[in-house]
């Protein structure tokens, strides 16, 4: 363990005592993020975790980083905000799917467009676990919960071929089990400049009996290669109802959010001291 | 005839003609009999100079209401004048009634006043609905078929065909123009004065349209010769204090964050508040700051948390129905200790309420929003001036303190336009607060770093990420020293004591203006309403009412001892702009002022008249009065 910058290991990013439930699909997530940023040699300081509420949102609680745990649904706007205010850093987010999809959705949409240069891992279990498994978003049709006691009704989000369809720059879906493919496509999608979503197929060995390890590791496809064109990867998720592994589709051509703005921010350069009189005094001929 | 001072943007023309002619020759002219038969016999010259300007024009949306006004405004800024606006109108783009109004007076105000000189009415609403407040004498001004001067109870209308004179001239856009011409002519006012504007507002649109407006106002100029001549006064020219600026609240607070080193602001459109967002647009990207539009007011204000916390300085603007929306990040930011600035420009409420009219309603909210115990801190500037300064120090306090400053405004603080003294540079000075170097936290050592370390001042030292030695969790779940979740009796407590710790003792430069201090009866306000409470209150006086004013500044934390002094034992009574009375109801809150206070309110979504807060300052006074004596 070392607060001095040199080449981080899995040591440096060591955080809290965790209270996932043992089993929890969660682990494999958290361990493959750790791994890919000590594989891409970047250290904790260098790094904004940013979450909201939920399981999956204690992410910045468990590992050593610069983290945010901000509110349910807000983790995208906190992250975003973080990264224009610290350019040079890698901001990570993480969340459920409750808070990404359900009260979080229209930030997802926005944040998709907007291809502002963050990482988006969503730990999807199909349910909000922290309250004690109740329906999410991406709850199967028909599925039994405390709130849907006679069914689900609403068929489930494919937040995969939304965030494609919707423009998103990099969109892949890993599962929690296979740390090590997890770990290539996080490091990819750390690397990858713009928006970057993973939706991590991460089962609740709690409340979810349904979405287990052994369903997707019978139903799961893997995908190779990205498709290269949207149509093509939304078609292969539609075609496999959701069930696939891998990076989906990437574009490297469309600026991040931050290159389009065609300027260098400098948002943290604030000088104290006297406000600037021959600025005042300039701006002020508007007013005269 | 004193020689005005040289400055700059002035047209020089106008210097050139006022100094040759003090007075302007055409007054002297002996007056022109009306035409249509009608014979002037008041005879001889009836030139008077006129001390003040209340002016009005008033039109469907879409007419150039806003530009004629303010085209007259910024002219009798230029002229010497310190002037004040107000601009009504609606809820949708074209069309419904809007009006415009413009005051200019010799000494400073921070009221529009209640009564009108000169109203000009594009449309058949503007006189029913302006008449109550014509002064006696008064010129209305009309758009109608053929030229017709009439006396009528208390004062002359004239209606010209101006529309049909306008395209005569070559232009039909011109009438509003003309309608300046004949306000020029009947207050002599040097034509050169529009001549300006028109020069500098036409540019792009070359010299036919240049010309053609200037005719515009010529003939309007001859129209108040040819046809008003008995109304005709004078303004006298005034001295011209170049240190003098003509701007909006919004302009101000827009221009008070840039100076105080604002880089960052994310924002959801809202009437009326879209300005400040607007004007930093075009600003801060010249800095290396940026302006966000984003998703919804809840990511206006998130983001603006986010930005603040990876170490920019950050605001989020908005109105009552997006304060609702962002109250939930209101608390994360007094959890997180994240520093950020929320701009509320209120408007009439509830819900969506009336969304282009003006109110002071939403007090309480800004007092009490969001769920659980935290600090805040409320501003509220009294005057454009003020707004420009709080705004600079609401940034400093943010960050000092750690927490969500609110910089309250309302509709008619912020859309409308003052003339406002030059602002100091060195009222406001840049401060940060406590936020850790490397050397500190290097020394410090601490592998998770101690963000909400507890200290004797409340206040935590801040490390901005990217710093290797003070990695550290920013929470908004109650949290032990480094940030991690912990509930325990300890951490709570200790958490929660130290944050409540912050604004002890917190004291603003000016946290409220107070005059006559000692008078029986004070009259106290906030915001917008300091203009006609001024006022109202000077009339009084004059009437030899013991009365005087409080302006208040700083809501929270109230300077309740400061507020002892003035406000115990003394006749109260608030104007305020809603129903219930919240600005009297949070001072009742911390003072034992219940049985000598009372509130004039008014909620119709139009701005008070000084008229109304004299009389019944009169009645609650003779209230008080008989009170006191059936206690006696």
């Amino acid at each position: 363990m070392s607060i001095a910058p040199s080449a981080p290991t899995l040591k440096d990013y060591r955080g809290d005592v965790n209270t996932w439930c043992p089993g929890c699909g969660h682990f494999g997530v958290l361990a493959a993020l750790q791994r890919a940023l000590v594989n891409l040699k970047i250290s904790p300081h260098e790094v904004i975790t940013v979450s909201g509420i939920g399981c999956s949102s204690k992410v910045p609680e468990y590992m050593r980083s610069y983290g945010f745990h901000s509110l349910h649904g807000r983790a995208l706007p906190v992250a975003q905000g973080a990264k224009m205010g610290a350019k040079d850093l890698h901001v990570i987010v993480t969340g459920g799917d409750g808070d990404g999809y359900g009260i979080g959705g229209n930030h997802f949409l926005h944040a998709v467009r907007r291809n502002m240069d963050v990482t988006y891992i969503v730990m999807d279990n199909g349910l909000y676990s922290l309250t004690k498994g109740q329906t999410s978003p991406t709850s199967p049709l028909g599925f039994v919960t405390r709130t849907t006691v006679y069914g689900n009704k609403e068929r489930p989000l494919d937040a995969l071929s939304v965030a494609i369809a919707a423009g998103g720059t990099f969109v892949a879906q890993g599962f929690s089990s296979d740390v090590k493919r997890l770990t290539e496509i996080l490091e990819r999608a750390i690397q990858h400049r713009g928006f970057a979503l993973v939706n991590v197929l991460s089962p609740c060995v709690t409340y979810n009996k349904v979405l287990t390890y052994d369903y997707y590791k019978e139903h799961l496809v893997t995908v190779e290669e990205p498709f290269p064109t949207r149509e093509e990867a939304i078609r292969f998720v539609k075609e496999h109802r959701g069930l696939v592994h891998g990076i989906l589709f990437v574009d490297p051509e469309t600026p991040d959010y931050q290159t389009a703005l065609g300027y260098e921010l400098r948002t943290r350069e604030i000088d104290e001291g006297p406000m600037d009189e021959a600025l005042l005094r300039e701006l002020e001929e508007e007013f005269r | 005839m004193p020689q005005p001072a040289e400055r700059k943007n002035f047209p020089k023309e106008m210097l050139q003609y006022r100094s040759r002619f003090p007075i302007l020759s055409h007054i002297h002219k002996p007056p022109v009999p009306a035409r249509g038969g009608r014979k002037n016999t008041r005879g001889g010259v009836k030139s008077m100079e006129l001390a003040a300007l209340e002016w009005k024009v008033g039109g469907q949306q879409g007419e150039g209401i806003d530009s004629t006004g303010e085209v007259l405004a910024r002219t009798l800024f230029r002229y010497g004048y310190y002037v004040t606006t107000y601009r009504q109108f609606e809820s949708r783009i074209k069309g419904g009634h809007t009006d415009f109004k413009v005051r200019a007076t010799p000494a400073p105000t921070h009221f529009h006043g209640d009564k009108v000189d000169i109203l000009v009415g594009f449309d058949d609403e503007t006189l029913p609905v302006h008449r109550p407040e014509l002064k006696p004498g008064a010129v209305v001004i009309l758009e109608g078929d053929g030229i017709k001067v009439t006396e009528e109870d208390g004062y002359t209308l004239a209606v010209f065909p101006l529309k049909a004179i306008a395209t005569e001239l070559g232009n039909p856009l011109a009438k509003n123009m003309i309608a300046l011409g004949i306000t020029g002519g009947l207050i002599s006012l040097p034509r050169e004065a529009f001549y300006h504007f028109i020069e500098e507002q036409f540019k792009r649109k070359g010299a036919d349209v240049i010309a053609s407006n200037k005719r515009a106002v010529d003939r309007g100029y001859e129209l108040a010769q040819e046809h008003l001549a008995h109304k005709v006064k004078t303004l006298p020219p005034r001295d011209i204090d170049p240190n003098r600026l003509y701007l909006s609240g919004n302009e101000a607070i827009a221009f008070g964050a840039y100076m105080a080193g604002l880089t960052f602001l994310s924002a959801y459109p809202i009437t009326p508040a879209s300005e400040i967002m607007e004007w930093l647009a075009a600003k801060l990207p010249k800095r290396g700051g940026a302006v966000m539009q984003v998703e919804d007011e809840i990511a206006g204000i998130t983001f603006a948390i986010g930005a603040s916390f990876a170490g920019a300085r950050a605001m989020t603007t908005s109105s009552g129905p997006g304060i609702a929306l962002k109250t939930e990040a209101i608390a994360l930011a007094g959890e997180s200790e994240t520093p950020v600035v929320v701009v509320d420009v209120q408007r009439a409420g509830p819900s969506t309420g009336m969304p282009t009219r003006h109110e002071q309603g939403d007090l309480n909210h800004l007092l009490h929003a969001a769920h659980g115990d935290f600090p805040r801190i409320v501003l509220y500037p009294s005057s454009v001036e003020d707004a420009f300064y709080l705004a600079a120090e609401a940034l400093n306090l943010a960050e000092i303190y750690q927490t969500v400053v609110f910089l309250v405004s309302d509709l008619g603080l912020g859309m409308n336009k003052q003339t406002t003294p030059r602002f100091d540079p060195r009222r406001v000075e840049i401060r940060r607060g406590k936020i850790v170097s490397e050397e500190e936290a290097r020394a410090l050592g601490e592998f998770f770093f101690k963000r909400y370390r507890i200290t004797e001042d409340g206040i935590s030292p801040r490390p901005l990420p990217g710093n290797p030695y003070a990695v550290a969790l920013t929470s908004s779940n109650e949290h032990r020293e480094d940030g991690h979740i912990d509930e325990t009796i300890e951490a709570r407590n200790a958490q929660m004591e130290k944050r409540m710790r912050k604004l002890r003792g917190l004291r603003i430069r000016n946290p409220f203006y107070v005059d006559h201090p000692d008078a029986a009866t004070l009259l106290v306000a906030v915001g917008s309403a300091r203009g006609p409470v001024e006022e109202a209150a000077a009339a009084l006086r004059e009437e030899g009412y013991d009365v005087g004013t409080l302006f208040l500044q700083q809501l929270a934390p109230l300077p309740v001892e400061e507020l002892r002094t003035l406000l115990v034992g003394r006749h109260v009574i608030t104007v305020e702009h809603n129903y219930t009375g919240q600005l009297l109801g949070w001072l009742r809150r911390h003072l034992p002022i219940h049985e000598h206070s009372t509130t004039i309110t008014q909620y119709d979504g139009r701005p008070f008249f000084a008229e109304r807060i004299v009389r019944e300052a009169k009645e609650r006074i003779a209230d008080e009065h008989r009170a006191e004596r059936a206690h006696a």
